[in-house]
């Protein structure tokens, strides 16, 4: 690792980064137009962002938020968790702890920055995790091994059995900060009685080790209204899911990314509520309009992604499927599969969703393992790809009911979980009638396969079958 | 020692298999440690570890599976691709890895394209990764979903009276394999690792009645005076799985004994007794999940850590090789923090990373063990 990058904390760096980016847009043009020469690489980013107005600079300042709180935790007497994006932090803001997403900061890194977190990368190799270990956790968490970021309390996971490696990189981090542990563990059929109870019994052990941790009792008011909360903003996704389906779709291809970040850094607080009103008053707007999402206003295709985006280097693949006419309705990432998602109601998928009870504290827990349990991932790639409520199923339905021309992979090469099957997955999508295509690269690291080359294999298949109108 | 031993374990299909189908028996293979045995036995059944030791190329496994995968189930996939598991009756797939686990899918698709490669019964048996009261009850129901789905394709009852027995047949057996790791440790062996891994390969792929009778005669047998390993570098073998005899060959040469190991496929996985009394589902459940040798029980890092320091002191170990399949990240992450607190504490380790499978880098993993003795002989030196 260069000397220069063990200069500073990179968190602390980020809020920086973030923070004066969150406040450009309250200046004039020309102050924000010069402001922008200062920062060569992350303008592409902060420019995009900030074009669709409004939402782009809540987002902006969502970010902002997040790490200031990840850096003055400490000095405001809060605790800290190591979490992972299909963690639901709701719990944690319920015990006033700050939650610290590996993935989402290994993703904004590689916003922020040109040299992304390839150093960090490297770090986490160099101190005995391997390199073939999935780059979205390694990303982050070569910064926090290496002693650059926030002091760390707790580190938690809830992804064994559906995806090892990552929960493995967590256990090393625990292992090797010398951390407590605790992993929420589950059995791979979504929907039956014993999945139901296990669910309950291990986030009531949950609940145990973040009282021991942190020395507090769960607050039961906190708790109804951090849920309370969620509930507010799934009715506001549920609103953005169902307006996608308009022709055109009213919504901007980067509102995917900022509706999944601002759940998974701020659901169930303020935070993420009004990054999300935002994001609704504007597709709203546009609907009413008859408006595209799309820069261009044309929609020539629409691409649903079944898996996760690409953050590796920044915003170039929203802004890729802007420049071509494509409209984004969504991965995996974004569907919450609440009891009020149009999916569910439209799918009859009510066993495999959550609802939200906040009669009393027990109710309250089972709701709120409920809904842990149907994060993203967690939810749909637990079981074998073909099984009822998982992967295929869940693409297929999605991928129809929104009307998509074509389904796109892309994850990480150490993503064991998903290219253990995705051949066989594609397969059978593109039976379905569904032109699949798998991305190669890496969405957190380009050096695996730089943008150019996957750009290009991209347009390659939208070429050659004959994908756009 | 006698050959039988090792046709066992170097044979997929050996005698005492095929003895065994011409009596009119089934066999069920199976992918992971954590699956009871005993559930097969009481079923008159055969327990078949699962293994891709043999291939020869891998075209099949590389068609299903993606490219960043580990080559231990790929090799799986080829072999049951290639037939050469027709005589399985069953197969169980488990979640050991996201690897493993994927192997269920890919081996099902598979039969599309190759006809009869998927046996009559295939299951998919789960484990939790923690051991605690609500998933060791999970676990015993998990069992017992095993059991009535075993009772129903194959019609056999599986009764408490005979899971009891199996118990008692399969606790003999533990009981051998302690006394065969005792002698291992000794500090003149009467028996090489490598001898040692096709004795426990061998117990994967035979009745354990019949396993358990010969493993006593051997054991009783006398030892060879003067001891052929006196002197050599005692080492211990951890990491991925491995059941290919011949690695271990690679790593002792004729200058290291391998004396201990922490491996999947060792007999690590068939130490500790199961309790012979009440519930033999709760009995078998609350053993088979408390077992922590594999990296896969996530956060029990110090307890396998504080596992080969007893190995170690025991063994009298000089060094450590760790080794992990590429792309098995839960062993080459922990193989990472067992060299740093190992080394710390003197002990000499080496990691390497490997592929399963037929040796194809022999040259470059003797280069590597070789250095590795010469550090540690070196060491021998200065300390004398």
């Amino acid at each position: 690792m260069r000397q220069a990058t063990r200069e500073y904390h990179f968190d602390r760096m980020l809020w920086s980064a973030f923070d004066t980016a969150a406040k450009l847009s309250r200046g004039s043009e020309k102050e924000y137009r010069t402001t922008l020469k200062y920062i060569p690489y992350f303008r592409g980013v902060v420019d995009a962002l900030l074009q669709p107005g409004e939402p782009g600079r809540e987002f902006l300042r969502v970010c902002a938020r997040y790490f200031e709180n990840v850096v003055t935790a400490r000095e405001r007497g809060r605790k800290t968790a190591i979490t992972t994006f299909c963690f639901s932090p709701t719990i944690l803001y319920a015990f006033d702890v700050v939650p610290v997403c590996l993935e989402v900061i290994s993703a904004m890194m590689c916003l922020a920055y040109r040299r992304g977190t390839g150093e960090f990368l490297d770090y986490c190799n160099e101190v005995g995790f391997t390199e073939t270990s999935c780059s979205s956790q390694r990303g982050a968490l070569g910064g926090f091994l290496a002693g650059l970021g926030s002091e760390i309390d707790l580190v938690l996971t809830d992804t064994p059995g559906v995806c090892d490696t990552n929960a493995n990189a967590f256990a090393f981090a625990a292992a090797y900060l010398h951390k407590p542990f605790f992993q929420l563990d589950y059995p791979p059929v979504l929907v039956d009685g014993r999945s139901d109870t296990y669910h309950r019994e291990d986030y009531r052990a949950l609940i145990r080790f973040l009282e021991e941790h942190t020395g507090k009792q769960l607050d039961v008011d906190r708790l109804r209204a951090v849920l309370t909360e969620v509930q507010a903003q799934d009715e506001m996704i549920a609103e953005l899911d169902e307006l996608a389906r308009c022709v055109p779709n009213p919504l901007p291809v980067s509102f995917n990314l900022m509706l999944y970040a601002g759940r998974f850094l701020f659901a169930g607080m303020p935070e993420c509520t009004h990054l999300l009103e935002s994001m609704v008053r504007m597709a709203r707007r546009n609907a009413e309009l008859g408006r595209s999402g799309l820069a261009s206003g044309t929609e020539n295709a629409r691409a649903f992604f079944c898996y996760i985006d690409h953050y590796a280097q920044d915003l170039r693949l929203w802004q890729m499927l802007d420049e071509l006419g494509i409209g984004y309705v969504g991965n995996i990432l974004s569907r919450h599969w609440g009891a009020t998602a149009p999916y569910v109601r439209e799918l009859g998928k009510q066993d495999a969703a959550y609802s939200i009870d906040t009669t009393g504290l027990d109710t309250m827990i089972d709701s709120i393992a409920a809904l842990n349990s149907r994060m993203p991932m967690v939810k749909s790639i637990r079981g074998p790809y073909d099984a009822p409520n998982m992967w295929l199923e869940d693409t297929l339905a999605l991928a129809k009911m929104y009307a998509a021309d074509f389904i796109v992979y892309n994850g990480t090469p150490g993503c064991r979980n998903t290219w253990g099957m995705v051949k066989l997955f594609a397969r059978d999508t593109e039976k379905a009638g569904f032109p699949t295509h798998i991305m190669n690269g890496d969405a957190f690291d380009e050096r695996v396969q730089s943008w150019e080359a996957t750009r290009e294999r991209f347009e390659e298949f939208i070429r050659v079958r004959r994908i756009l109108r | 020692m006698s050959p039988d031993w090792m046709e066992a374990a170097v044979v997929l299909e050996n005698r005492f298999v095929k003895r065994w189908k011409a009596a009119g028996k089934k066999v069920v293979g199976y992918t992971c440690s954590y699956l009871p045995d005993e559930v097969f036995h009481a079923a008159g059944i055969l327990p078949y570890r699962l293994r891709g030791y043999g291939t020869e190329e891998c075209t099949i496994g590389d068609t299903y599976f993606g490219p960043f995968i580990c080559s231990l189930p790929k090799c799986m996939l080829q072999l049951a691709g290639e037939g050469r598991f027709r005589f399985l009756d069953g197969a169980i797939i488990t979640p050991g890895c996201d690897s493993m686990r994927r192997l269920d899918e890919c081996w099902r698709k598979a039969g599309d394209d190759h006809p009869g490669i998927v046996p009559g019964f295939f299951f998919h048996f789960a484990v939790p990764h923690k051991f605690s009261d609500y998933t060791v009850h999970w676990f015993a129901d998990e069992i017992r979903r095993l059991i009535a789905a075993v009772e129903a394709h194959f019609e056999v009852a599986i009764s408490a009276d005979r899971l009891r027995d199996a118990i008692r047949v399969y606790n003999r057996g533990r009981e051998l394999l302690r006394e065969l790791e005792r002698l291992r440790t000794l500090p003149e062996p009467p028996i090489t690792g490598t001898d040692a891994l096709a004795v426990v390969l061998a117990g994967t792929a035979m009745a354990r009645d019949v396993y358990n009778d010969r493993l006593a005669a051997f054991l009783a047998e006398p030892s060879p005076e003067p001891p052929a390993h006196r002197g050599r570098i005692r080492l211990m073998l951890v990491g991925s799985a491995n059941d290919d005899v011949e690695l271990v060959r690679l790593v002792e040469g004729d200058r290291a004994l391998v004396v201990a190991d922490n491996l999947c496929f060792s007999a690590r996985c068939h130490l500790d007794p199961v309790p012979e009394d009440g519930d033999p589902v709760e009995a078998l459940a609350q053993s088979y999940l408390r077992k922590n040798e594999c990296p896969r029980m996530y956060g029990q890092y110090q307890g396998r850590l504080e596992l080969l320091r007893a190995k170690i002191r025991s063994a009298r170990v000089d060094g450590v090789v760790m080794q992990n399949i590429r792309f098995c990240d839960l062993h080459g992450a922990e193989n990472g923090l067992f060299e740093r607190d190992l080394e710390a504490e003197g002990v000499p380790c080496l990691r390497v990373e490997r592929e399963y499978g037929a040796l194809v880098e022999k040259g470059r993993l003797k280069m590597r063990v070789d250095a590795f003795l010469e550090r540690i002989a070196h060491r021998r030196e200065v300390c004398a």
